[in-house]
């Protein structure tokens, strides 16, 4: 799981004063950085590279007799014409709406909840980071019981507490409730990232701060909009963008639990990359949409840094 | 501005403690309601891997049975421990721990080397390699999936295990983080070493590197749990058990009409022991060293 979006260094590369650079010293350099610098440019810049030119082909998967023949747009234009992919970006944008104050909010209110001084704080911190160390296959493990129609813990909690009068619900066979349990699931599971960063946020902000505003006759509450709020505000950026850009990558859990049903109403664009590559063997359309989901990752980074560079002066 | 009504500190100062010991009963409770939230599923999984009988997990699952074993048995354990043949989740468990120790352990080294040549090196452009770093980090994995698969079936290398372990290995995430931790030490630290006649990797490899516990540790874990859970890429690069991670072969109970999650939950908690206890071996550095180096903005 990707953590951090770093944008640009706070420190600058550390210099030094200009040395006598002999040349095994700087071979000795090169040899330290080749292994990265090779490894990214084979894994990473290449197939990146690549995608933009196999969306603009035919490539199917396995290789075929007749030629990869270039076909221009005609990959994007087909995916803006394909229904299921509008309904996939519509899916991955509601599943975001849901997300982001559930997880972040609850990430933020566990971590200020952590940073008071009470006991076994610690303990609770390595606790909660528990799910986000859990496996995805194994958190639908444990959800899939969880859901289970008719008669798994939540429906008989549901069913319980309203005496019978509410009718089970089929947490992940009926399209108006599919998504909504996936959200539920994927916030418990990652939550604890959130978390963490939100609790270096809170000690990033220095208790000078609340001394004066406590001597100014600030209240607990004004102590907190008036301190916590605006010093948090790199960080709830950093949270939220960093949030929405998984969401919009969100597979695992969808591929597993319901390949994107019923009714489509949990297709994502992940999936439904995964699907044209690999199950109608269309590569090329594929990575046309792999495409497409890089622009849109690409655009939110964006947002995230001129959000961040306005807070930081 | 003037503000006459102010409280004395006095009566202000107990107002606030008493306030504050009823605020503390609040928030402990509201902790605890939350480590309930977070740990009952766990609890739960933990629970019904120990039972025999897969409908009786079912049955059990909605009233506090589910949190109670009256004759544990392992037998669930047993039968998805195998090393071939079918529910060798052994084997994949082993598959999955060789996977991690390779990808960690090369990408310890590969990722802290780099982080250092680029905060104190003399090369020329290292400024660009690294803002070159910083940007490939934008690029999302599910979005070079596609022309990567070629490549590495092409190159033969599909159902390997090195398919799963090298393409991950180095990462700007992490040659950022070591850069940003090694930047931040003394150039006091490098100039000593230097005098002494130490050469750039000795200097790497005795001095800075001893001092960087806190970031070895962050990005095993990081990179650990990566590696761990990773899921749509070995989907698409393996066939057979050869090389299969437990991941994938724990997603494949949800494939069977009726799922057996007696075997599930078994496979599972055997999937969750090695992370933990990665996890638990490093989550001291770890916190802390992350919360420091968490936001930048």
């Amino acid at each position: 799981m990707t953590l951090q979006q770093p944008a640009l260094p706070a420190t600058a590369v550390a210099t030094r004063p200009a040395r006598r650079r002999d040349r095994g010293r700087l071979f000795q350099e090169i040899g330290m950085l080749a292994p990265a610098v090779a490894l990214l440019t084979i894994f990473l810049l290449v197939p990146f590279l690549l995608s933009f030119w196999t969306a603009m082909t035919n490539q199917p998967l396995v290789p075929r007799p007749t030629p990869v023949r270039f076909i221009g747009l005609t990959n994007f234009l087909r995916i803006f014409k394909d229904d299921l992919f509008w309904t996939s970006l519509w899916n991955v944008s509601r599943f975001t709406f849901w997300i982001l104050p559930v997880q972040c909010g609850l990430a933020f209110a566990t971590a200020l909840l952590l940073h008071q001084k009470l006991p076994l704080r610690n303990f609770f911190r390595g606790l909660f980071f528990l799910p986000a160390i859990t496996s995805m296959v194994v958190v639908c493990v444990i959800w899939g019981t969880l859901f289970q129609y008719p008669t798994g813990p939540f429906n008989q909690v549901i069913g319980f507490l309203s005496g019978g009068d509410i009718q089970p619900i089929d947490w992940l066979g009926d399209p108006n409730w599919a998504m909504f349990s996936i959200v539920l699931l994927s916030a418990w599971q990652a939550y604890g990232f959130q978390m963490i960063v939100y609790l270096a946020g809170l000690q990033g902000i220095p208790d000078e701060l609340y001394d004066a505003a406590r001597i100014d006759g600030a209240n607990a509450f004004q102590r907190f909009w008036h301190v916590t709020m605006p010093g948090l505000r790199p960080t709830h950026v950093f949270v939220l963008i960093i949030t929405t850009i998984q969401a919009f990558k969100l597979y695992t859990q969808v591929a597993i639990l319901t390949q994107g049903g019923p009714r489509s109403s949990t297709e994502t664009v992940v999936h439904y990359m995964v699907r044209a590559g690999f199950e109608e063997q269309k590569l090329g359309y594929a990575s046309a949409v792999s495409v497409i989901l890089f622009l849109i990752v690409l655009v939110i980074a964006l947002v995230q840094r001129q959000l961040l560079r306005r807070f930081d002066v | 501005m003037s503000d006459l009504a102010i409280p004395t500190p006095h009566t202000e100062a107990k107002r606030e403690r008493s306030a504050i010991g009823s605020l503390r009963l609040v928030q402990t409770g509201c902790i605890l309601v939350i480590a309930l939230v977070i740990v009952s599923p766990l609890f739960m999984l933990l629970i019904a891997s120990l039972k025999d009988d897969r409908f009786q997990i079912l049955a059990d699952m909605g009233s506090f049975r589910a949190f109670w074993v009256s004759n544990p048995t392992l037998s669930n354990f047993a039968e998805v421990s195998n090393f071939s043949g079918e529910l060798a989740y052994g084997r994949y468990l082993m598959n999955s721990l060789f996977i991690l120790a390779c990808t960690v352990g090369a990408g310890l080294i590969v990722n802290s080397m780099a982080g250092f040549v680029l905060a104190w090196g003399t090369l020329r452009g290292r400024a660009l390699v690294l803002s070159l770093v910083i940007a490939l980090y934008v690029i999302p994995q599910e979005s070079i999936i596609m022309p990567l698969v070629i490549m590495v079936s092409r190159a033969g290398m599909t159902d390997t295990f090195a398919v799963q372990i090298v393409p991950w290995v180095a990462s700007p995430l992490y040659i950022f983080l070591f850069y940003q931790f090694f930047a931040q030490l003394p150039k006091e630290l490098f100039e000593a070493a230097e005098m002494d006649g130490a050469s750039v990797f000795r200097i790497y490899r005795s001095i800075f590197l001893p001092l960087s516990l806190p970031a070895l540790a962050t990005v095993s874990i990081l990179m650990g749990i990566e590696s761990w859970n990773q899921y749509l890429w070995p989907i698409l690069v393996t066939q057979t058990d050869y090389a299969r991670p437990i991941a994938v072969a724990i997603a494949t109970f949800f494939g069977q009409d009726s799922i057996y999650w007696d075997r599930a939950m078994a496979a599972s908690v055997l999937m969750m022991i090695p992370i933990l206890a990665l996890y638990l071996a490093f989550q001291r550095w770890f916190v802390s060293s992350f919360v420091g180096s968490a936001v930048k903005g």
